[in-house]
């Protein structure tokens, strides 16, 4: 931990109060908080900032439901059951860059399956990776299709936790299978849903290379992250110090959102599973 | 009155429960009794309605359950893991069905109110099932019961969570509450101490077949099979060696100190309080034998027994065989 993660941050922080870029011949000078200034200035960083956010919401928000409606079916009893819950998790397993790519075809214009029955359909092109207004929608699209078999293996955990029993109970005392969704699986499931939307929206403000092979941040960067904006500060522009500053910046913020929710969460009982 | 007949079920080609006829009349508490697994808790299961029988049926009051739902079958039943709504307060587990039966605010109140007395709950009325006690919980679980003011009682295994001493304090509060109501009570339990405590009749179930139906002094005097002979009576009876073609058991209890028995050889003790159990080694194989004499092992001793106290029992049929 100290060294995977401690280390690098204090070096970060370090990186993040000095010049270090091609114009210092890569040495690090201290230039007292000059590259903070510059981020708080920096249009660049804060639309990449809430790209980022709008990114990691839709995502986040389409998984869970998503996942919900799959853990609940993979836990009834149905013929074929298991192979459908190993499948399932097969895009988890897919390496990141494989599906991007796998995904960049399917949205190709003219070549790519989407497009072509966008035409047969008779649809003008969506040109879905070339519009700067759209093209995020494709990034999440490919992000819900690779993380949804995550939160679904969470919320089947989660569900079977949860005793036969009390569903017996509950069709005794008069209540219905679709009454009991609201009225035992959701208060349950609670801490299984709130832990599933902290994990994956840590993960998916952090997101690169999905969004690197898919579009590599256009059309016009409004694709773009801020890992990405801060790789390409380093590896492109050369500029170690600003590149720390805005690697740290997005942690930051991130961390001050899900250590309040976290806690407010936690204070309240919610993450807890309730025993009965 | 409750009455099984012919009842079976089975899972996949396996069947877990056959050929089950009982009547548990009014006023009256039979015992299910039987070990883990021989399908006690699928009969309760299948007259509550939360599982459809493959044979046979089901009648209450002289009406069959046959196509009755679950949730209309007037039936108060207790899961032996209490299945009690952990995120809703005591309160609220109790007013769920209530609530869903579209009784009015106030009644409901009124009623709730009068259980949590009757089950002394009205201080935890509040807490969430966690934050009570394993007893306190089973109160929540009968509370529930007695609200549905059922027309028959299912339990079961209500006492398997708690601790023996509970246990021993809860009964006479079970005796009060439901076994001493009118409504026939059917209770499902693993332990024959509990089972011919509580009960008027016990049925003692193996493999999902019934081994035999009767008072708690009957199937102590008269065990129908080697089964039961077994299940029933702590400690266990004895097994003797070297009979010629029948099964024999006798009862420790039966077995006395008889210097022209037969020799046997004390290899260990447990003292009981009131008396002991000795293990003996004779030419019968080891027996067990309760006594109230202070004896050491390695002591040697005679021991008989009167012959109308034996059991004996086919040894392939395991069915009892009369002696006159
Ligand atoms: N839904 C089910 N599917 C398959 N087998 C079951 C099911 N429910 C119970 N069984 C089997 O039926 C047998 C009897 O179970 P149960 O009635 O719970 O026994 P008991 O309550 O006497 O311990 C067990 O062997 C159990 O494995
Ligand atoms: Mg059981």
């Amino acid at each position: 931990m100290a060294m995977v993660f401690g280390w690098p941050m204090l070096r970060y922080s370090w990186l993040s109060m000095h010049a270090s870029s091609v114009l210092t011949g890569l040495e690090p000078v201290s230039n007292q908080g000059a590259n903070w200034i510059r981020l708080l200035e920096d249009a660049r960083f804060w639309q990449d900032a809430v790209q980022t956010s709008r990114f990691a919401a839709l995502s986040v928000g389409l998984e869970i439901v998503l996942a919900l409606a799959m853990a609940l079916l993979l836990d009834q009893r149905w013929r074929g059951r298991g192979v459908v819950r190993a499948l399932s998790l097969l895009p988890w397993a897919l390496p990141t860059t494989m599906m991007a790519l796998g995904w960049r075809w399917i949205f190709n214009t003219p070549y790519g399956p989407l497009e072509q029955m966008a035409q047969s359909a008779g649809l003008s092109p969506l040109n879905l990776l070339s519009n700067p207004d759209w093209t995020w929608l494709a990034t999440v699209m490919a992000d819900v299709w690779k993380t949804t078999p995550f939160i679904t293996l969470l919320l089947l955990a989660g569900l079977q936790t949860i005793p036969d029993d009390l569903y017996s109970a509950f069709r005794l005392e008069g209540g219905k299978t679709r009454q009991a969704l609201t009225a035992i699986t959701l208060p349950l499931l609670t801490p299984y849903i709130l832990i599933g939307i902290l994990f994956r929206t840590a993960q998916a403000a952090g997101v690169f290379d999905l969004i690197q092979v898919l579009t590599g941040g256009g059309p016009a960067g409004s694709t773009e992250s801020i890992a990405q904006y801060a790789y390409l500060n380093a590896m492109r522009f050369l500029d170690f110090g600003y590149s720390a500053t805005v690697m740290l910046a997005g942690f930051v913020l991130l961390s001050l959102v899900i250590f309040t929710v976290a806690v407010l969460l936690q204070i309240s009982g919610l993450l807890r599973p309730l025993k009965s | 009155m409750l009455k099984l007949h012919t009842l079976g079920k089975r899972y996949g080609s396996r069947w877990i429960l056959r050929d089950l006829n009982l009547e548990v009349l009014t006023g009256e508490c039979v015992a299910l009794l039987g070990p883990s697994g021989c399908g006690k808790s699928t009969a309760l299961r299948l007259i509550a309605g939360l599982e459809h029988p493959d044979e046979g049926g089901i009648e209450l009051d002289g009406r069959s359950l046959d196509g009755i739902p679950a949730e209309r079958r007037r039936i108060g039943m207790v899961f032996q893991s209490y299945a009690l709504f952990p995120h809703l307060s005591v309160r609220d587990n109790l007013d769920l069905g209530l609530k869903i039966r579209g009784m009015a605010p106030a009644k409901r109140r009124e009623q709730i109110d009068a259980v949590l007395s009757t089950v002394q709950l009205v201080n935890e009325a509040d807490r969430r099932p966690e934050q009570l006690s394993g007893g306190q919980r089973q109160r929540v679980a009968l509370g529930r019961a007695l609200l549905r003011n059922p027309s028959v009682y299912l339990l079961d295994e209500p006492m398997s969570n708690l601790d023996a001493q509970l246990r021993d304090e809860l009964r006479p509060q079970l005796r009060r509450l439901i076994l001493q109501g009118p409504q026939p009570v059917l209770y499902v339990t693993h332990d024959q101490q509990e089972a011919m405590a509580l009960a008027d009749r016990i049925a003692v179930l193996r493999n999902g077949r019934i081994e035999q139906i009767g008072t708690p002094q009957e199937l102590y005097l008269k065990p129908a099979t080697r089964f039961v002979a077994g299940f029933i009576g702590r400690p266990q009876i004895n097994w003797l060696k070297k009979t010629n073609g029948a099964c024999i058991g006798i009862r420790p209890e039966h077995l006395r100190p008889d210097e022209n028995g037969d020799r046997c050889r004390l290899i260990g003790r447990e003292w009981l309080g009131a008396n002991q159990l000795l293990l003996l080694e004779g030419a019968a194989g080891q027996l067990q034998m309760l006594c109230s004499a202070d004896l050491q092992p390695g002591e040697n001793l005679g021991v008989s027994w009167s012959p109308q106290d034996e059991h004996h029992f086919d040894p392939i049929s395991e069915k009892r065989l009369s002696r006159s």
